[in-house]
């Protein structure tokens, strides 16, 4: 059935439809009316979950971990300064091994305080262990929950998908909202290996001394490494059963490509427009589409950088003291081949500045008349 | 260490710690210094009632809708809970905490509730109440007011035998003929006084003690007599004119009417007094038809009579005169026509607590008027009494339960020295006399008064409560409320009664309302099957959020003590 709805909605239809159990969050702009309307589905009976209420996000994600440790499906929704109180539980949720998944709405973070879209909030958590998926379309968002709880209940590992503050989460799109039989014949219940069960108690996540720690984390690497093969082969899936899917990465209009450019979230529907004209004007240029940014996938991104000669990498975020983050790991996936693209840096859209065609004109036009960045990182549209 | 463990492949490598069996070995009590202890308080509603009614116990009861247990904990310290839901002037409420956060329960209007929901059930037949096996009788009681008829009841409870002798035809005392019956509807009160005759308390009318039966020989037939023959006679007012027709004391006229007569009225009654007694007289005199002015000599703030009287007397269109008092009655032919008045100011307080008024000279006005009621206050006549008695100007001399410094004798309500002259503390003096009167007669030990711990409206956890607003009593139209003497306050539904009743904070007693239970953050508090919780003191490590969270002070942080 198709609805015109708000992404902040999808990710309520889509967490609804998983048959989440428990569901522990805080309000916070600009991700409210998520919670909002997962509550109201609890009120009436229509969602057969638990809704617990908190007094902060620290105590939402801690709530959804305890949840989750008794084997339910438990999913909770933040933004910004929400996900940075929540931290020290986001690393607890992976260090737990418990597949939780949540809506992350990208937000700035203050001050100034700001409740405009950039990545920083969530690329902060890069290294919990948590996987991330950012995502471009309202539709998106619903499919990569459904998606979202196949692969973190087969690799064990949390996993957030991430949209862009306003641009999709109070946007109104046509959406697909999938039948309840579908997504159940799709996503089977969780059936953990192990949970709290007062009929056979055990204390878990107790002291782990040096001789053991190591070979747990290396279990959590493991799990991420296994999670690229896993989400390829849930998003497949998702797509011989709903007739949409969204590759890890998404190459558009790469063939015999000279210049590429790189974006993640909502400013790759503009990018496309852009590439679209310039390859109208005659350009040999593409776009690669950033869904999957945790577990990083390395391998794919070499592959579809094959044969370019400059990429353009376009950051919504800023990694202070280095540059844009995406550039960073594109960096770091293709500097060990004798013959690698230049990548150029360039950051662009912080705290909700629009990410216009022009923008995105801008920074394609100086990509191709440069050889090399003049600077480790441009900053783009800057003021100054 | 680190190279002990050594894992054959892959699979054997742990993904999260896990320990082998339960934690329940590790008694996490023995962290304890401080320990919490489910520990009820004295709520200040109970505290201030005094017929010590358990208010509490019986609010929580009709939330849940049991209406017949309530009312049976309710007669357990008063057998006229119809009666005072009706004519009380709930110091319950005065002192109840939630006044101190929105407004006062309802205590009164619940309390009428349930005692005309027990008539009703009686006289349906749909409730019994037990009976009682008494013993021959072993004590008279003079005097069927509510002193003598609470005292008889709680004898009779405890299988005592009792007779009570009553001078006027009606029993009742003070609530037969003193107050009207647009207050206290005359068949509420015999009902009420009918179930403490079925408990088997004897009654006999028309029997003046001293005229019709000597002290003496209730001495020598009763092995303990209990006072409590009131105080009916009518203070004077001692101003010249007194003596005149047209000045009628105040609880002559209540009488007259309580047994039927109609005194004629024409033209204006000024009453003077400021307490029950001149309210009921005004607003009796209103029903009469004639226009009513009260004078009193102070200002409302101190008038004694029960805000409510005061406010529906106005309402009524009683005239009030404050800080006036009477100085001659002006006579012309033999009649009154009108009330010389001077004007008073408030001075220093006075023994009573109330600011003293003062006259100012020269002040003096006339007030016309046909009827002067003098409604000061009241006294006993003391008459019958034996030597040995003793007595002051403020009535016979008794302790804490009762007892005078006659041997076997026992006196309470309007007639002993330090009891108010109001109808719940006459109860509550005939319930301690009955107790004392009990230990008597068994040579018993009195108990050790234990100083009762209060709980106070700072140490509720107000989080818990919100505001919500005390559901308003129907009254009769205004119109109908002067043409007749039916009764004026039409008092709660069912439904009125609970949405009350669950208004109670439960200050200072567990209702049960299972925060310790949820809040508790090593599962260490435990419902029982029965009532209540109960704390698992090898797990609870003293944290202290389970008293923290408590809205209603039920329970105690108390050191650890440990040997050794």
């Amino acid at each position: 059935m198709k609805k015109v709805i708000m992404g902040n909605h999808a990710a309520s239809y889509a967490a609804k439809l998983c048959r989440v159990q428990v569901i522990s969050a805080y309000p916070i702009t600009p991700q409210t009316q998520v919670v909002e309307m997962l509550s109201e589905m609890c009120a009436s009976g229509e969602l057969k979950a638990k809704f617990i209420p908190v007094e902060s996000e620290h105590s939402a994600m801690a709530a959804v971990i305890g949840a989750s440790a008794t084997g339910v499906r438990a999913f909770t929704a933040t933004s910004s300064h929400g996900l940075l109180l929540m931290h020290e539980m986001v690393h607890w949720a992976a260090g737990s091994r418990l597949p939780i998944v949540m809506a992350e709405i990208n937000r700035a973070v203050g001050p100034g305080w700001n409740i405009w879209t950039d990545q920083n909030d969530s690329l902060a958590q890069r290294d919990t262990g948590w996987m991330q998926i950012y995502v471009e379309s309202n539709q998106e968002v619903l499919d990569t929950i459904i998606q979202g709880y196949k692969i973190a209940e087969t690799v064990l590992m949390p996993l957030m998908v991430v949209l862009d503050a306003f641009y999709l989460s109070h946007t109104y799109e046509p959406v697909d909202i999938p039948e309840q039989e579908e997504v159940d014949a799709y996503l089977p219940p969780y059936r953990p290996q192990y949970k709290l069960d007062v009929n056979d108690p055990h204390a878990f996540n107790g002291l782990a001394m040096p001789d053991v720690y190591m070979e747990m984390r290396w279990k959590m690497q493991a799990a991420l490494e296994q999670a690229k093969s896993v989400a390829a082969a849930a998003d497949a899936e998702f797509g011989r059963q709903f007739g949409r899917s969204y590759g890890l990465v998404e190459g558009y209009r790469l063939d015999g490509a000279d210049v590429a450019l790189i974006t993640s979230g909502t400013a790759t529907s503009t990018a496309r427009e852009v590439i679209d004209d310039l390859r109208a004007a005659g350009h040999k240029i593409g776009l690669l589409k950033m869904r999957l940014f945790r577990p990083f996938p390395s391998e794919l991104v070499r592959e579809k950088l094959a044969g370019v000669r400059k990429v353009a990498v376009l950051d919504r975020n800023i990694g202070f003291g280095m540059g844009g983050i995406f550039a960073q790991e594109i960096k770091a996936a293709l500097c060990n081949q004798a013959s690698r693209p230049i990548v150029f840096d360039y950051v662009a859209g912080l705290g909700g500045r629009d990410i216009t065609p022009q923008t995105i004109a801008a920074i394609v036009q100086h990509t191709l008349t440069h050889d090399q960045p003049e600077v480790e990182t441009t900053w783009v549209g800057l003021k100054r | 260490m680190g190279d002990r463990i050594i894992f054959a492949s892959e699979a054997e490598m742990p993904y999260l710690t896990m320990s082998l069996g339960t934690t329940l070995y590790n008694k996490t009590g023995t962290w304890r210094y401080v320990r919490p202890v489910y520990h009820d308080k004295t709520p200040p509603c109970n505290h201030a009632c005094p017929a010590g009614e358990k208010i509490q116990g019986y609010l929580d009861l009709v939330k849940d809708e049991r209406y017949a247990a309530a009312w049976a904990l309710l007669r357990e310290d008063n057998p006229f809970p119809a009666v005072c839901g009706r004519v009380c002037y709930h110091p319950c409420e005065q002192s109840c905490n939630r006044g101190q956060f929105d407004t006062a329960l309802g205590i009164h209007n619940v309390e009428r509730f349930l005692g005309d929901y027990g008539l009703e059930m009686v006289a349906s037949g749909a409730l019994i109440p037990p009976a009682q096996k008494l013993s021959a009788p072993r004590v008279a009681v003079i005097g069927a007011g509510p002193a003598g008829l609470s005292c008889a009841y709680h004898l009779a409870r405890r299988g005592h035998g009792v007779t009570v002798f009553e001078a006027l035809p009606v029993a009742g005392g003070m609530l037969a003929v003193g107050i009207p019956a647009y207050r206290l509807p005359k068949d509420v009160l015999r009902a009420e006084i009918g179930l403490i005759e079925a408990l088997g308390v004897t009654i006999k009318l028309n029997t003046r003690v001293g005229v019709d039966v000597t002290f003496a020989q209730l001495r020598q037939d009763y092995q303990a007599v209990f006072v409590a023959s009131g105080a009916h006679r009518n203070v004077r007012m001692n101003i010249p004119g007194e003596e005149t027709r047209g000045v009628i004391p105040g609880t002559g006229f209540l009488r007259q009417l309580a047994l039927g007569e109609k005194p004629a009225l024409h033209g204006r009654v000024i009453v003077v007094g400021g307490g029950n007694t001149a309210m009921d007289c005004a607003r009796s005199a209103r029903r009469l038809g004639a226009p009513v002015t009260i004078a009193y000599r102070r200002t409302r703030a101190e008038m004694p009579a029960i805000d409510e009287e005061i406010d529906d007397a106005l309402a009524e269109g009683v005239d009030i005169l404050y800080l006036t008092a009477p100085r001659r009655v002006i006579v012309e032919d033999g009649r009154v026509v009108g009330l010389q008045c001077q004007k008073m100011r408030l001075g220093e307080p006075d023994a009573s607590g109330r600011r003293q008024p003062i006259p100012i000279e020269g002040s003096d006005f006339v007030l016309e008027a046909k009827h002067i009621i003098a409604a000061i206050g009241q006294e006993s006549d003391l008459s019958f009494l034996p030597e040995g008695v003793h007595t002051t100007s403020r009535g016979i001399v008794v302790d804490g339960g009762g007892e005078t410094t006659g041997v076997g004798i026992f006196a309470g309500g309007d007639v002993a020295a330090g009891v108010a002259q109001r109808v719940v503390d006459a109860i509550g003096s005939g319930k301690r006399a009955a107790l004392a009167i009990d230990r008597y007669l068994r040579q018993a030990e009195a108990p050790v008064e234990v100083e009762p711990e209060i709980a106070s409206f700072e140490t509720l956890n107000l989080d818990y409560f919100a505001p919500v607003e005390r559901v308003t009593m129907s009254q009769l139209p205004m119109a109908q409320r002067v043409s007749s003497f039916g009764e004026v306050n039409l008092g709660y539904t069912a439904a009125q009664a609970v949405t009350e009743a669950e208004r109670c904070f439960s200050c200072g007693v567990c209702n049960r309302c299972d925060n310790c239970y949820l809040f508790c953050p090593d599962v260490a508090v435990h419902k029982l099957s029965a009532d209540g919780y109960e704390f698992d003191y090898d797990y609870c490590k003293g944290c202290g959020i389970c008293a923290e969270e408590c809205p209603r002070n039920a329970i105690d942080i108390e050191e650890e003590l440990r040997g050794g």
